[in-house]
């Protein structure tokens, strides 16, 4: 599995299943199944200590979360110990509830820090770039080019130190910092020059006056009002259907107008992702399985998704369904990675 | 066809015109060597075949071009490109992607070709530059030259008639500027290419180039064969000067023109094998470095003395920076470094800088301040020396910058840059002074400058290292030699065997002359040539 | 002109609604909905923050962007995003970075769009480098490319004024960087804040009033950031008196080759 959208599919659905449960016993399955293929991923590029930092980020989320919590939420039946009132916003019962709600919050936040981490490790920078649509190919290039660059002027900044300390330059103070920022600057200044040169040598124009421009700014102005508006009117309990419906117009017209902007730039790509067997079978695999877990929420079938220690503590429930849905994240994991 | 007709043009930022009254022609499927110094124009020029000049530096022109019927000023350079492409000096800079077929392709995506097509333009001229092994490398690990030769793969991606190289070669090695410059060559004929080069050292192009374009500073624009312009010219590569001297009619361009001569007996004067080793005032002794796992100086031994220029030359990735690092202990390595007897190990850097000055290979990393006399000022406050005004501008009259005092160091050329980064690093009166390449990117003016410079220091009994792949810089300066190869001293001793008998270091000269000890045009004895 | 209107239109439009999602979580006790789970809160405030950098981002490309722009603004992105590996490299207190001097300058030097630009797309190839692109990423980009933009609008609100090319107007820099150093942690934290101290939604609901949330806020952000805020507040001080005069010299200079007229007069 190594086409960019097969990782963007993956992602895109696991992130759906993880804003939609609170159940405890499923975040864990996600948050192991992330680590098994983060592991994977990470050993992949060489990056070892991937695991142990982890481990460690998400422990620490989970004990900071769950801390913060208790502290300022005082709800509950279950009371721990009790401030005095006085104290301000902490003061007043710490409960087991909040305790337990903070903690989830943790695992969620581990989840969704591991999700992009693990989706990071497994797109090259260039396959993220390339997901960047052609209507921004200005700013494609311009990125390009920082990547480009990035290592030659840590090297130049190497010897530009070097340099300066020749000449003496203790390097102690900030005010030290100057005689490597400016020929840095200047020389990188320059290069930009030359660069801008043999871009536009090569036909490349920044510059698009296309008569559609105005239409594509209408455009995405309507698309942020409908993401806002349809966000808006979901957070004061609105019913659910128009909220969708905003969403799926603002998709559309989105999808529309890029599609439109990207014509105009009148560019191609030397590269396009290599679909193996594989690909086409994992971008089924997790279509499928999207889809399913759309159908599971849009119909509120019990997944025993929702859950929460409030107003009292109970287990969480686990159902056939909401646990198979729970190993979404590990679909990568049926697919061999190829470079 | 190409034609210029009474260009002129001026930057916006210049009160004079760089370009006056122009008139060219270059036939279709020629190669026209473009050459003059610094400042001169050559790359304003070549800027104004495709519409760089003044689409991109603004500025005022006049006048007609044609490339192929088409206008570039009208034109512009987007329009241009499919026409004309475009090589520049610097090979690091001019890259937007960082993998070498992703670079090529970057033409072709501009104009939206369909990708199959692309795919196969790529392979085509990856054909042609031998650039097929490597296609997915990434730019920073391949060679100066061979970063070079991507560049000209993109640039004939969109198969122009025209190819323009701005000065490819200024920052390669010999090896890899000699290579490079073949390629053009056998591109040339292969593709019936216009190729229009600007050079500074003519040597290696003039026995392929049909035409010679000569911009004097100032004054006419010289256009025509290479052997009816060069004896018009001051500056011409040892070959044209010996031939000259010799009264050669045609001029030999290149080793295998040249008649056989013979010489009368030549006697090879045995010239010392310079200083007992008591008087050198720095020391190095069995000097490892490794780098990565490699070994970049094995058991190296050098010593400087006073008053002497010594030389360090080799190809790329001989060892000659990390030699120089190693001296300064910017660089560990392990062996004796002695200055003036002390070990070195035990000195602190700022104890070391105030006797040794290096000058890096990119001058301009050093230059920060506001004013040239402002960077001498800070060198001194930097070894905490008193500030002296009649010093600094006595300092600064040896490097031909009395009246550049107050200027912005960034906006001086290139050639009074690297003098201002020079008199930077020496105002503290060093008595070692090592120069890391500084011939790299110099026209024959500038150079000759830093010749001036460096027997001035020679005069004040300095001693001096200077590494450069530069044989015939080399030849004119040194005292000493070392000839570096993978970090083992080759060679160590005088100048002429060093010119002469290394195949890969011999001078123009010393190819023309064999078994004579002559590596210079100067040591030319006319009178002992006879079958002329 | 026409452009100016266009830019005006789209950055209100943008700012508001940017402004308004970001500040949702003192909406919240207002708000019905009592399922809305705490964690897809932020990640819709990401998407509708993404859109709203996505539209300025195309507002700044049809309006003025040349290729010179597109090879500068790359290199300095590049620049930028390497300065923050180099702390160490540099001498100065942890958490000391020359990010936002650059940023608040380019956007003072050349405009508000390319400031934007410059602090929208630093925080964006510095994703790409360190691995962080996430749902965290929309907030960085547009409250970096407010830095930038602010900056712009400083410059334009300085232009003509006695203070320019005098000390004074440093120490106005200078104070800007260091309020937009608190700042820039108050509203990355704003967006994280609903994943932590957003918690159960009944006690949103029913008790907290405006100004307890508020309370509670300030409190969170003194316990969570506001070392590491003053810290940066403190820096872009130091680093913008020491260094922008030097800095603003260069762009100046080099300001001439980037942006000329074209005064191409051809006499045929």
């Amino acid at each position: 599995m190594t086409v960019s959208a097969t990782w963007v599919a993956w992602l895109v659905a696991s992130l759906i299943l993880l804003l939609s449960t609170r159940n405890p016993i499923y975040l864990f399955v996600i948050i192991i199944l992330l680590f098994i293929l983060g592991a994977r991923q990470a050993r992949r590029k060489g990056r070892h200590g991937w695991v142990h930092q982890n481990l460690r980020f998400t422990g620490t989320m989970l004990i900071l979360s769950a801390l913060i919590n208790t502290l300022f939420t005082h709800t509950g039946q279950t009371e721990l110990f009790v401030l005095p009132d006085e104290w301000l916003l902490i003061g007043g019962p710490f409960t087991l509830e909040s305790l337990l709600y903070g903690a989830v919050n943790g695992l969620v936040i581990s989840a969704l820090y591991l999700l992009f981490d693990v989706f990071n490790l497994s797109l090259s920078i260039k396959q993220i770039t390339r997901l960047i649509p052609h209507a921004f190919r200005p700013l494609t290039v311009m990125t390009t080019v920082s990547l480009t660059f990035f290592p030659a002027i840590q090297e130049r900044t190497r010897h530009i130190r070097e340099a300066q300390m020749i000449r003496g330059n203790p390097m102690e103070k900030i005010s030290d910092w100057l005689p490597i920022l400016a020929p840095l600057l200047v020389g990188s200044l320059e290069d930009a020059l030359l660069l801008s040169e043999s871009m536009t040598a090569r036909g490349f124009h920044a510059r698009n006056d296309q008569p559609d421009n105005r239409l594509v700014l209408v455009g995405l102005i309507l698309v942020v009002f409908a993401a806002f508006s349809g966000w808006l009117l979901r957070l004061f309990a609105y019913p659910t259907w128009i909220s969708i419906l905003l969403y799926s117009l603002g998709a559309v017209v989105l999808v529309v107008v890029l599609a439109t902007a990207g014509k105009a730039q009148h560019v191609t790509s030397l590269h396009q992702d290599d679909w193996r067997r594989q690909d086409e079978l994992a971008f089924t695999l997790l279509m499928a399985a999207g889809l399913g877990l759309i159908v599971t929420l849009v119909t509120k079938l019990d997944a025993g998704f929702s859950y929460t220690p409030f107003p009292r503590l109970d287990l969480p429930e686990v159902t056939l369904i909401g646990l198979c849905l729970s190993l979404i994240p590990g679909i990568p994991l049926l697919f061999k990675h190829h470079d | 066809m190409i034609e210029i007709n009474g260009l002129t043009f001026k930057y916006p930022t210049q009160a004079m015109p760089v370009l006056q009254n122009v008139h060219l022609a270059v036939e279709p499927g020629t190669l026209t060597l473009v050459t003059g110094p610094s400042g001169s124009g050559k790359s304003t020029l070549l800027r104004c075949l495709n519409g760089l000049v003044p689409h991109f530096s603004g500025g005022e022109i006049s006048g007609t071009i044609s490339v192929y019927g088409k206008d570039p000023v009208s034109a512009g350079p987007a329009e241009m490109s499919d026409l004309v492409s475009f090589v520049f000096q610097e090979p690091e800079a001019q890259f937007v992607y960082d993998i070498v077929e992703d670079e090529i392709a970057f033409a072709l995506e501009n104009r939206g070709m369909p990708r199959e097509v692309m795919a196969a333009r790529v392979d085509e001229v990856c054909g042609h530059l031998n650039l097929t092994s490597l296609r997915k490398r990434p730019i920073t690990e391949i060679s100066g030259g061979e970063m070079q030769r991507v560049a000209i793969a993109s640039a004939l991606a969109t198969q122009p008639k025209v190819l323009i190289l701005d000065e490819p070669t200024s920052q390669l090695d010999p090896a890899g500027a000699a290579e490079l410059l073949q390629y053009v060559v056998a591109l040339k004929q292969q593709l019936g290419l216009t190729v229009l080069i600007a050079e500074h050292r003519l040597d290696r192009l003039l026995p392929f180039a049909d035409q010679l374009i000569f911009l004097p500073d100032g004054g006419q624009v010289l256009q025509g064969v290479p052997r009816a312009i060069l004896p018009k010219m001051t500056q011409v590569p040892p070959i044209v000067r010996v031939g000259k001297q010799l009264g050669l009619d045609p001029l030999a361009l290149s080793v295998e023109e040249f008649p056989a001569i013979h010489v009368d007996s030549v006697q090879n004067e045995d010239q010392p094998d310079g200083p007992p080793d008591e008087q050198s005032l720095l020391k190095i002794q069995s000097l490892n470095a490794n780098l990565a796992g490699q070994v970049i100086l094995d058991e190296l031994d050098l010593s400087l003395a006073r008053g002497q220029v010594t030389v360090l030359i080799g190809p790329n990735g001989a060892g000659k920076t990390t030699l120089l690092r190693a001296i300064m202990g910017l660089t560990s390595s392990e062996g004796e470094r002695r200055l003036d007897g002390y070990d070195m190990d035990t000195l602190t850097l700022s104890e070391v800088i105030s006797r040794v000055a290096y000058l890096p290979q990119n001058p301009a990393d050093l230059l920060f301040a506001d004013s040239v006399e402002e960077e001498l000022r800070l060198t001194l406050s930097n070894h905490n020396r008193q500030f002296d005004s009649d010093l600094i501008h006595q300092h600064l009259a040896r490097f031909g910058l009395a009246d550049k005092a107050a200027r912005y160091p960034r906006d001086l050329s290139v050639g009074e840059r690297q003098r201002t980064a020079l008199a930077a690093i020496t105002v503290q009166n060093p008595d070692i002074i090592l120069l890391d390449e500084p011939t790299r990117g110099l026209d024959y003016a500038n150079k000759r400058a830093l010749a001036a410079i460096l027997n001035d220091w020679r005069r004040q009994d300095k001693a001096i290292l200077v590494t450069t792949q530069d044989v015939e810089f080399a030849a004119q300066l040194a005292d000493r030699v070392i000839l570096l190869d993978a970090g083992r001293v080759q060679f160590q001793g005088a100048p002429a065997p060093a010119f002469t008998q290394f195949p890969a270091f011999r001078t123009q000269t010393a190819q023309l002359f064999p078994n004579t000890g002559w590596y210079l045009p100067r040591d030319v004895r006319v009178d002992r040539i006879s079958n002329v | 002109m026409r452009f100016k209107f266009q830019g005006l239109i789209v950055n209100i439009i943008v700012f508001t609604l940017g402004i308004l999602s970001l500040l949702a979580p003192f909406m919240l006790p207002q708000a019905r909905n009592s399922d809305f789970s705490n964690a897809s809160f932020p990640i819709i405030v990401s998407l509708i923050i993404i859109l709203c950098v996505l539209l300025t981002l195309f507002e700044i490309q049809s309006a003025g962007l040349d290729n010179k722009m597109v090879a500068f603004l790359g290199v300095l992105i590049a620049l930028n995003a390497g300065l923050r590996f180099l702390e160490n490299a540099i001498p100065g207190p942890a958490g000391l970075s020359p990010t936002f001097f650059l940023i608040i300058i380019v956007g003072y030097s050349f405009g508000g769009r390319m400031g934007f630009l410059m602090g929208a797309m630093t925080m964006f190839v510095s994703g790409l480098i360190t691995g962080g692109v996430g749902p965290w990423l929309p907030g960085q980009m547009i409250t970096a490319g407010w830095v930038g933009q602010s900056a712009g609008l400083l410059h334009a609100s300085l232009k003509g004024s006695r203070w320019q090319g005098k000390p004074a107007e440093i120490v106005v820099l200078a104070i800007f960087g260091g309020f937009w150093g608190l700042l820039y942690g108050a509203i990355m934290n704003l967006w994280f804040w609903p994943f932590l101290a957003g918690a159960s939604g009944q006690t949103w609901l029913q008790n907290a009033s405006l100004a307890e949330n508020i309370g509670r806020y300030s409190a969170y952000y003194v316990a969570t950031s506001l070392i590491w805020d003053v810290t940066r507040a403190v820096g872009n001080i130091l680093i913008i008196s020491l260094m922008s005069r030097a800095v603003l010299k260069i762009f100046t200079r080099f300001d001439r080759r980037f942006s000329f007229q074209v005064n191409q007069e051809q006499t045929q």
